[in-house]
């Protein structure tokens, strides 16, 4: 039995005191910490490595693109010193965009399809989309709709087409959208979802995503190229010294525009890595490329300079 | 089965997050791979439900459009895909290749229960087992070389030995093998060049049921005995002389 000495009840009353003092034991100060940052992120997003709130991101972007617009072009060749159209091409011609009618006409099958280019403002995919489909699927009624939240790069798009043979063409359409949702567009309509170098921009990722899985038909494709981390350490030694050294330093001198281009090599740098992003792909629904000779789901280029996401809708379930 | 078939299972890549799912693996990245053979348990399998549907009926349009794009998109429509389903085979035709390469090791090994370790009657059971395999080419034997072009394609040659290397690995398993020394890899090796020359000879076969493939394959594996048996000797002798050098030496006081 124990009874109430001056000694022991001194103790308890200490002890109570203690804890008043301290609201909480030094054991528990990471639990208290993610939490703070837990609630700090329901609230902001990343721009760059700067932290932003939500809501205003997406017109923190639009200012960045719509200074670019004029010069982008001419900065994404500077910029990737030409490999960016060579990244686009294989994009594309890695997708076969188009159906080969001539090859073995079915009676029930679908003559065309439909491809949806988010954040394509300024055409440079819908436009190889259509010539692939057209020049080597021999297919002349798939059709693509460019979507992009900012006017500045569709007007851009638009201007740049009259030098297409699609210009005028029923097969090209313009959308004015936020990826993150797409109510013009009908569920399950969409054959081929292509975003490059876009997806990295967008306020809320997996809903973009989400919005994606709802507008692809079942067996419908995702694709997705953008910048990635890349997994030689010499050569990324080299490319970060390019990126954060020449880019911002490019951007100033050519667009007269140093921040946006600030912008675009720190969210190149926040991006997910390409085995985090393939698991927000396969998160969203999609089934994920196995790949005998790849990482199974994505497809590095240039040692991860760039990667190319892909994910198939599938048609069960 | 012998610790090297669970190093060379080791060293293969890891399985893709699509099983992950699976009930018989955790999700739990790349450690996922399973290093040990289960008689218990089945390994997941290789290839996803959609992709076993578009890839075997892919297969099935193979013997009329052989190994192409056009029979994949063939495949996925007969799956209910449409033809931009496609991408989910970045590989394109290469990946019908690898499908029947695989399912059909696998169902070798399903099929065939282990021979119980017998050094007399192992090259009798090579002999079908190779047969047997070769027999299941039969239905795309005429478009079996685009095949084997699309294997030795340099970006896919790790693959393809790959593949040849299991296949070798399950036929010795298969017909009671139980070696564990350097011969492992000796039987290996010599194996794997004797079924992709049989392979590569049945492709030009047009005798009836693939008659002289079966004379072409006796030849080959009495050769490689002849070959085992004689490098066998030479051990032998040179492990003999080796002895009696030692031996000789001490005898003279040398502190060996």
């Amino acid at each position: 039995m124990s009874f109430p000495t001056p000694w022991r009840t001194s103790a308890r009353l200490t002890r109570r005191l203690l804890a008043i003092k301290q609201p909480y034991r030094c054991l528990s100060c990471s639990l208290r910490l993610a939490r703070e940052e837990a609630r700090q992120d329901a609230k902001t997003t990343h721009f760059g490595f700067e932290s932003v709130p939500a809501a205003e991101k997406q017109s923190r972007v639009g200012a960045v693109f719509s200074s670019v617009a004029s010069s982008y072009d001419t900065m994404n060749d500077l910029m990737s010193l030409y490999t960016h159209r060579l990244w686009k091409d294989h994009f594309v011609r890695s997708l076969n965009p188009g159906i080969h009618t001539s090859l073995f006409p079915s009676p029930n099958q679908p003559t065309s399809q439909t491809i949806l280019d988010i954040a394509g403002g300024t055409g440079d995919i819908a436009f190889r989309l259509l010539s692939h489909a057209t020049t080597v699927n021999n297919d002349h009624s798939s059709r693509v709709i460019v979507s992009d939240i900012n006017p500045a790069m569709l007007a851009e798009g638009k201007k740049r087409s009259l030098q297409t043979e699609w210009a005028s063409s029923e097969r090209l359409s313009w959308v004015e959208a936020n990826a993150e949702d797409l109510h013009m567009i009908d569920s399950n309509s969409i054959d081929l979802y292509t975003v490059a170098f876009g997806i990295r921009n967008f306020t809320d990722k997996m809903a973009a995503l989400r919005e994606a899985y709802r507008v692809l038909k079942p067996g419908g494709v995702f694709a997705c190229l953008e910048f990635s981390k890349v997994h030689n350490p010499i050569l990324n030694g080299a490319y970060k010294r390019w990126s954060f050294g020449a880019i911002p330093l490019i951007g100033q001198l050519v667009a007269g525009d140093r921040e946006s281009y600030q912008y675009l090599v720190e969210s190149i740098e926040r991006f997910p890595s390409q085995r985090e992003f393939a698991g927000m792909v396969e998160e969203a629904g999609f089934l994920l490329p196995g790949g005998m000779e790849e990482e199974g789901g994505w497809e590095d280029l240039m040692g991860g300079i760039a990667a190319v996401h892909r994910g198939i809708k599938p048609t069960e379930g | 089965m012998s610790i090297f078939r669970l190093l060379q299972a080791t060293c293969s890549k890891p399985p893709s997050r699509l099983y992950s799912s699976s009930n018989f693996v955790p999700s739990c990245g790349l450690s996922c791979g399973r290093f040990y053979h289960s008689y218990e348990h089945d390994r997941p399998p290789p290839f996803s439900p959609t992709e076993d549907r578009i890839l075997s009926a892919a297969l099935s349009h193979v013997p009329t459009h052989g190994f192409t794009t056009t029979a994949l998109t063939q495949g996925a429509r007969a799956a209910g895909y449409l033809d931009i389903s496609t991408n989910l085979f970045p590989a394109g035709p290469f990946s019908i290749v690898n499908y029947h390469l695989v399912t059909q090791r696998l169902a070798l090994a399903k099929d065939v229960t282990p021979a119980r370790h017998d050094p007399i009657k192992i090259p009798t059971n090579i002999n079908k087992l190779i047969l047997r395999r070769l027999h299941a080419n039969k239905a795309i034997i005429h478009r079996w070389q685009e095949a084997l072009a699309l294997l030795a394609t340099p970006t896919r040659l790790p693959t393809s030995l790959r593949e040849l290397a299991l296949l070798s690995d399950e036929i010795l398993f298969l017909a009671g093998s139980t070696d564990v020394t350097s011969v492992w890899y000796t039987n290996r090796a010599g194996l794997a060049v004797i079924y992709a020359s049989a392979e590569l000879f049945m492709t030009t076969d047009t005798s009836e049921n693939f008659v002289e493939t079966e004379e072409f394959l006796a030849r080959r594996l009495e050769e490689g005995e002849k070959i085992k048996s004689f490098v066998g000797g030479v051990g032998t002798w040179a492990g003999i002389q080796a002895g009696g050098f030692v031996d000789g030496m001490r005898s003279k006081g040398v502190r060996i």
